[in-house]
């Protein structure tokens, strides 16, 4: 009779014992699945955090280095050479920068748009409107068409209410003139999208930018060519690039990213200051921090005591089985056969005792989760879990059968028998 | 022809108590030997020296003239010797059919029923077998295997008279129509008359004190 025909025969046969195991793996498997999905969900809301807390920099004029002349400071303005030099660095998701204008916008036929309580529009010139403070902030929603991107010339978006006053779509065309009365150039703009304001109207918080009185209906976003080019034969002294936004890939690096920038030689530091953004990291961080280390030391713990539990209950048996392993013995079956056969007879609970607490523990991960802050849906028992836990489990539980044997297995086949008499 | 050979084997407990100083024996096929002396005195250590079950403090033990611990215990527990003790040794969870099993690759059931278990009592639990019984398939498991020696320690110790005459004309078949080689360990002199050699063991020396031939 082989070792497999005997544990199959004692699994069955000692049905109380090999149902304690069981419920054992179970409800250890159950727990650290659960956990592991946990776990996970806690890193991937991190790495969200990470990734869209908008942990930013903004590098801008250093006023208190430069002149001042009639109350405006002559110092220097960004170029876009510097912007996309700093936009290169590695670990920067996106940038932007604002050169604000108030020009006025005419249709195809040169008529003024039809505009809410102001004279003119504000205008942002940008190189990526997503990464526009208006639209990261959930104030704006772009509805239709696409964003200004860096690599285009005259793109605009407007908003939809401006849109319907003028009868405007995507793919029209408008024409932006700073200064009509100082024949500064007129520059056509493509409108390649339409957005749509979300904040509150009836918050004049929201409502209401706070270094204008424009409605957000007048707010025209362009491409920060076409800005540059309302400003020629007027206002290109005067006005540039005051300040522009970088966002990172992982906000945990933000101090990594500033310090490659800083390390850019080429431009002038002296000039130019760089302030980090990134309070609302630091504060979900900490608290993301705290659950992690909770989950962690949660699954090391259960872990920890399953497999003491564990230990304990085979030597427990394996003791009792002591009479059997000298029978074994005499009749000249080697120790690591009766190792196998006991590994063997573990292995068949833990076939059953697994998959069982993988279906368990889709349910119980959720409701654990929930306890633990999380939301349900974002709780989930992979496969990729099923498998770490099925081969670490067993490669433990091989251990555990051989630690628990490790003591009678030193043990002469005589002295065996004759304590058993 | 000698199938196992005793040379000048001293045991000591632990190193120290010595219980076998010396002992020298010859054992043949086809023949049944008793070993007889007081509790004590290291008969079921010598069994179990026999048996490969512990090694001897020094001296050798041979098996065909080649000393079983260069050969491997493990291997002559398996393969040259079989054991019957007085608790029986059977697997409690296994069958008496499973029992045989383990050291019999023929039909265990013929062999059962030959030592007077029925069928329907050869697939029961072993443990709800009465005490004769349950020797019966220890004797069973002993001579289903392939060994060629029988080592049996006290087999008749916790059986009514009836059943432990039955027993020992069993072991005795087994030397004397099957050709092996039964070792008795006993203290029952009823048990050491059927004997072809009856040793006694005293103060660790092991002498012949009678030989049926």
């Amino acid at each position: 009779m082989n070792l497999v025909i005997r544990a199959v025969l004692y699994t069955g046969r000692k049905w109380k014992k090999t149902l304690l195991l069981f419920c054992l793996l179970l409800t250890i498997t159950t727990l650290v699945l659960s956990g592991l999905a946990i776990a996970d969900a806690q890193e991937k809301q991190t790495e969200e955090v990470r990734g869209t807390t908008g942990a930013s920099f903004t590098v801008e004029r250093d006023l208190s280095t430069g002149g001042w002349t009639s109350g405006y400071s002559t110092q220097r303005f960004m170029t876009e050479d510097m912007i996309q030099k700093i936009a290169a660095t590695d670990g920067i998701a996106g940038y932007d920068a604002t050169l604000i204008t108030l020009p006025r916008f005419f249709n195809s036929k040169r008529e003024p748009l039809v505009i809410e309580t102001n004279f003119s529009c504000y205008c942002y010139g940008s190189y990526n409107s997503q990464y526009h403070e208006l639209f990261l902030s959930g104030r704006f929603e772009l509805v239709e068409g696409t964003h200004i991107t860096d690599d285009l010339t005259n793109g605009a978006i407007i908003s939809r209410q401006l849109a319907d006053q003028n009868g405007l779509k995507i793919g029209d065309t408008v024409t932006g003139i700073y200064y009509p009365e100082n024949n500064t150039p007129a520059v056509d703009m493509e409108i390649i999208g339409i957005f749509d304001i979300v904040a509150d109207k009836g918050d004049q918080i929201n409502m209401y930018d706070d270094a204008s009185y424009y409605d957000y209906s007048n707010y025209i976003f362009c491409s920060m060519k076409a800005s540059e080019d309302m400003l020629k034969g007027w206002g290109e002294d005067s006005d540039g690039i005051s300040e522009a936004y970088f966002y990172v890939t992982d906000a945990a690096q933000l101090d990594n990213v500033i310090r490659k920038v800083q390390g850019i030689s080429s431009i002038e530091w002296d000039n130019f200051k760089i302030t980090a953004n990134n309070e609302v990291y630091q504060n979900i961080s900490g608290a993301l921090t705290d659950t992690s280390s909770l989950i962690t030391t949660l699954i090391a713990l259960i872990t920890a005591v399953s497999m003491v539990l564990i230990i304990l209950i085979l030597s427990m048996s394996i003791r009792g089985r002591k009479h059997e392993i000298g029978i074994l013995l005499a009749v000249g079956i080697a120790k690591p056969a009766v190792i196998f056969q006991y590994a063997l007879e573990t292995f068949l609970i833990a076939i059953v005792a697994f998959p069982l607490a993988y279906l368990a523990s889709q349910q119980a991960a959720g409701t654990l989760g929930t306890l633990l802050g999380k939301t349900v849906e974002n709780v989930i028992v992979t496969s990729q879990h099923f498998t770490l836990v099925a081969v670490a489990g067993s490669i433990l539980l091989a251990a555990a059968v051989l630690v628990s044997c490790i003591p009678i297995m030193r043990l002469k086949p005589k002295t065996i028998l004759s304590q058993m008499e | 022809m000698n199938i196992m050979e005793i040379q000048n084997v001293q045991y000591a407990y632990d190193g120290k108590k010595k219980v076998l100083k010396g002992v020298n024996a010859q054992m043949e096929q086809g023949r049944m030997y008793a070993i007889l002396g007081p509790s004590g005195c290291g008969k079921t250590t010598l069994l179990s020296l026999l048996g490969g079950l512990d090694s001897p403090t020094s001296g050798q033990i041979l098996y065909q003239g080649e000393d079983i611990a260069k050969t491997g215990l493990a291997d002559h527990r398996r393969s040259h010797v079989a054991f019957i003790f007085q608790s029986y040794n059977l697997i409690d969870y296994l069958t008496p059919i499973e029992n045989v099993a383990l050291t019999s690759k023929l039909p265990p059931l013929p062999i059962l029923e030959q030592l007077g278990l029925t069928a329907e009592e050869a697939k029961r639990n072993v443990l709800k077998l009465s005490g004769g019984q349950q020797q019966r398939v220890a004797i069973a498991r002993a001579l289903a295997s392939d060994a060629q020696v029988i080592l049996a320690d006290e087999p008749t110790g916790n059986l009514d008279e009836d059943t432990a005459a039955e027993i020992t004309a069993i072991l005795k078949d087994s030397a004397h129509k099957s050709g092996k080689c039964v070792v008795i360990v006993t203290h029952s002199n009823e048990l050491a008359k059927e004997a072809d050699v009856v040793f006694r063991l005293r103060k660790g020396d092991l002498q012949i004190l009678d030989t049926s031939e």
